[in-house]
């Protein structure tokens, strides 16, 4: 197997493409932790049947469907499609910061430098031929951000292939979820077109009482994090919320199990991620997805760990009326409104607030970090409300931490570790 | 009659303190997606926000930080040092920096006393059957909110009259508009930037005195001789004239736009069915071609772009579009190959809402208008 560099290499020169590079990268990671990190297997498997998935689409006699923000991937799944969700692409590609340079240099040809790097990555990417793969479909929302809202229509016309949008409402009430459920059935009436089949109610279900298992399990994890010292490790968020693509899939239910057992366990032993848990972190914006590993080294040098984030975080909105089909389009409206980064990001800050706040209430975090990516200039601009509310509500200050969460050429990751330090060091630990 | 008044680009308090004074309410608005008719059929006086001549925005900076698009966060700071004095805020979610400027005024608010008016009304995004009953419903909203705010009722026949003001407003700046088709103008880019803004600055009436009058001296004016090429401007909301004025002293007279502020905020005739007027207003607002926070008018914006280059004899466009602004930040995408094969020049510049890079922008202007500039 080539190394990774030699990958990133064939993918610059344009000799293999992301999907083929993302499905060896995959598959080196899981020989390299079947040697020497059997017990943690289960956290990249999740990512092989994705990205696998999406590779052997087509080879496996189903229609591709490319969607971006958030979208019913019940509805998807049911008419026995393969969704792929565009921001999975830089997220995957984020600890390559040679092949998000390409593709955000590429993007930045016809749009603005302040673009987020995940439309950037998506959009510089398809301009450059190296997806691999040609979707049959394309279906997007209107959220999260202005950024996607031109991304998106503009991909939708240099793809060329029939396409789907969704209008988002920007409250969370009952005439947004009628709302939402009206534009559900005028989804299934595109994917019955684009398909040649019927919606199959019980496929539905099943995908339904899926994602139930899922976001049920997925609490249950988020539960534990409660404990103290807290049993699973901040890397964790990371992963839940960029594994929200696969959410009405068994193997998301699988992976939460394995993460509650092992979670489980560790409450049981007493024991927590840190040998000596000092700090309980809640991270107030997006993830670190190209740095993840900021997270273990916190733990580690400062025995402080995330408990929990305002990006991944998923709320408990379920399905219970599943013959009902006017409320399950009205729950999956409301699902689409609580996926990660839409919830506290792209309604009202109101809604960032109160998640934050709920977050301080259940999971004693005792340090406040506002690790905000550049490209979320929106929840930027909700900051300060936020990081009021936790100062005078719970007496903490906020460490604000600038970064690329894609484009790594912005700020390193010994840059932003500097920074943490500096707030442990001066703040925090005084 | 004097019609001087609509070349005062400044934001003027005169008008909402006068309304005011008379015990009637005026609301500032944020942004195209705000009817107009709607306050006026509550005989509220409603006053479109901007930022012109805002130099230091610091206070909003710390609210709304430094990842901020400038115009939204200098609206802010005009909000919060008295620039005006209204009695609220009615936002929509025109793009997310507008929706923040209504979250952090509505934060700011409740901290202090809470005096202030302040609303929220989602406008969608796409333009269809299935999206015009959600925006007459939040439009429905919005008029249950003015009526329990002023204590009048706002009824079919006041809104079919405040749509006829409007109308005519919008058909007296698209005459004036249609004057910059000439070959030499009797009106500048930085001039009819000025008239159009002028409009947030007093009520529909005055308004539309003034520009009858300007328009019954339009002859008299003047014509414009001596540039050296006729530009079309695009792109994120311009409120500062100064910005076309750099242009225009370089010899690249502006006699197209597409801007928000500009002849495009006014837009066509609102026509309206009389078993439906509010389902008239709420499809007119979202189908107008103003601003590319609409998914599905891209192609359409690119249309109309192309169409007033030719419509107005431009020779290129100057595309400029605000750090932070995604909406207007992504068009060349599909805009730039467009105008390639149309054969028409684009130069595309970044700014900030302070005239900050003005001796950039001569430069660049200059070098562009030596470049599509015909030879005689």
């Amino acid at each position: 197997m080539a190394d990774v560099k030699d990958l990133e290499g064939l993918v610059l020169k344009g000799e293999m493409t992301i999907t083929e590079f993302a499905c060896a990268k995959i598959d080196a990671s899981l020989e390299r932790m079947k040697e020497r990190n059997p017990d943690m297997l289960w956290t990249m498997e999740i990512q092989k049947f994705m990205w696998d998935g999406f590779r052997d689409a087509h080879k496996n006699g189903k229609k591709l469907v490319f969607y971006g923000g958030s979208v019913p991937t019940e509805l998807i799944a049911a008419f026995d499609c393969v969704g792929f969700y565009l921001d999975t692409i830089p997220f995957r590609l984020s600890t390559n910061p040679s092949l998000t340079a390409k593709y955000i240099d590429e993007a930045e040809k016809y749009v603005g430098a302040s673009m987020c790097g995940l439309d950037k990555v998506e959009l510089g990417a398809w301009l450059s031929g190296a997806y691999g793969m040609q979707p049959d479909m394309f279906i997007y929302n209107s959220v999260p951000c202005d950024s996607s809202r031109v991304a998106y229509p503009a991909m939708e016309k240099i793809i060329g292939v029939p396409t789907f949008s969704f209008d988002m409402p920007f409250r969370r009430d009952e005439r947004g979820a009628e709302y939402l459920a009206d534009q559900m059935e005028d989804l299934v009436a595109f994917m019955e077109e684009h398909t040649g089949h019927k919606l199959d109610w019980d496929k539905l279900k099943y995908y339904m009482e899926n994602a139930n298992r899922n976001f049920d399990l997925q609490k249950q994890c988020a539960d534990l994090r409660k404990n103290k010292p807290c049993p699973l490790p901040g890397r964790l968020l990371v992963l839940n919320g960029t594994t929200n693509a696969v959410a009405c899939y068994p193997i998301m239910g699988d992976l939460y199990q394995a993460e509650l057992e092992a979670g489980q366990m560790m409450v049981d032993l007493g024991m927590g991620v840190c040998e000596d848990e000092k700090y309980r972190i809640a991270m107030l914006q997006n993830m670190i997805w190209g740095n993840a590993g900021i997270m273990d080294w916190m733990q580690k040098e400062y025995n402080a760990v995330a408990v929990m984030d305002a990006f991944g975080f998923q709320g408990d909105i379920m399905y219970e009326h599943m013959d009902d089909r006017r409320d399950c389009f009205k729950v999956m409206g409301k699902k689409m409104q609580n996926n990660p980064m839409i919830h506290g990001a792209s309604g009202p800050s109101e809604n960032h607030v109160k998640l934050v706040e709920h977050i301080f209430e259940q999971y004693s975090p005792n340090v406040s970090m506002f690790l905000g990516h550049v490209g979320c200039k929106h929840t930027w601009a909700s900051a300060k409300m936020v990081t009021d509310m936790v100062q005078e509500k719970f007496g903490i200050p906020t460490l604000y931490v600038d970064l690329d969460a894609i484009d790594g050429r912005y700020k390193s990751g010994d840059e932003i570790k500097a920074q943490i330090s500096e707030y442990f060091e001066t703040v925090v630990m005084r | 009659m004097d019609y001087q008044k609509l070349f005062d680009s400044d934001i003027s308090k005169k008008a909402a303190q006068a309304w005011r004074a008379q015990g009637k309410k005026a609301l500032g608005l944020i942004c195209c997606h705000v009817p107009e008719e709607i306050f006026y059929a509550a005989d509220v006086l409603p006053v479109r926000m901007r930022a012109t001549n805002c130099v230091d925005s610091s206070e909003a900076e710390t609210w709304m930080s430094s990842f901020s698009c400038s115009f939204a966060k200098a609206i802010l700071q005009y909000w919060l040092d008295g620039t005006y004095e209204l009695d609220g805020i009615v936002a929509s979610d025109g793009c997310m920096m507008a929706s923040r400027i209504y979250d952090n005024a509505k934060y700011i608010n409740a901290k202090g006393d809470g005096s202030k008016f302040i609303m929220q009304i989602g406008a969608p995004r796409l333009s269809n059957a299935r999206t015009y009953p959600f925006y007459k419903a939040e439009l429905t909203d919005l008029i249950e909110a003015l009526e329990n705010l002023t204590g009048n009722k706002i009824t079919d026949e006041k809104l079919k009259a405040a749509v006829a003001k409007q109308n005519e407003a919008r058909a007296l700046v698209r005459q004036i508009n249609e004057l910059r088709k000439a070959e030499n103008p009797v009106i500048s880019g930085t001039d009819m930037l000025k008239l159009t803004l002028a409009s947030t600055n007093m009520p529909v009436d005055e308004y539309i005195e003034l520009l009858k009058a300007f328009l019954a001296d339009a002859n008299n004016r003047a014509p414009i001789t001596g540039n050296r090429a006729r530009i079309m401007v695009i792109g994120s909301a311009l409120d500062n004239p100064e910005y076309l004025q750099v242009i225009e002293d370089k010899g690249g007279l502006v006699v197209a736009d597409a801007l928000c502020f500009g002849e495009r905020g006014f837009g066509d005739a609102l026509v309206v069915d009389d078993k439906d007027v509010l389902g008239s207003i709420a499809k007119y607002y979202l189908e107008r071609l103003v601003c590319p926070r609409m998914m599905d008018k891209h192609i359409q914006m690119h249309d109309y772009v192309i169409k007033s280059v030719r419509d107005f004899n431009a020779d290129g466009i100057i595309y400029q579009r605000m750090q932070n602004c995604e909406c207007w930040g992504g068009e060349n995408v599909l805009l730039e190959q467009r105008l390639k094969d149309e054969g028409i020049p684009l130069l595309t510049v970044e700014r900030e809402e302070q005239m900050a890079n003005a001796g950039q922008l001569a430069i660049r202007a200059e070098a562009f208008i030596e470049m599509i500039e015909k030879e005689v």
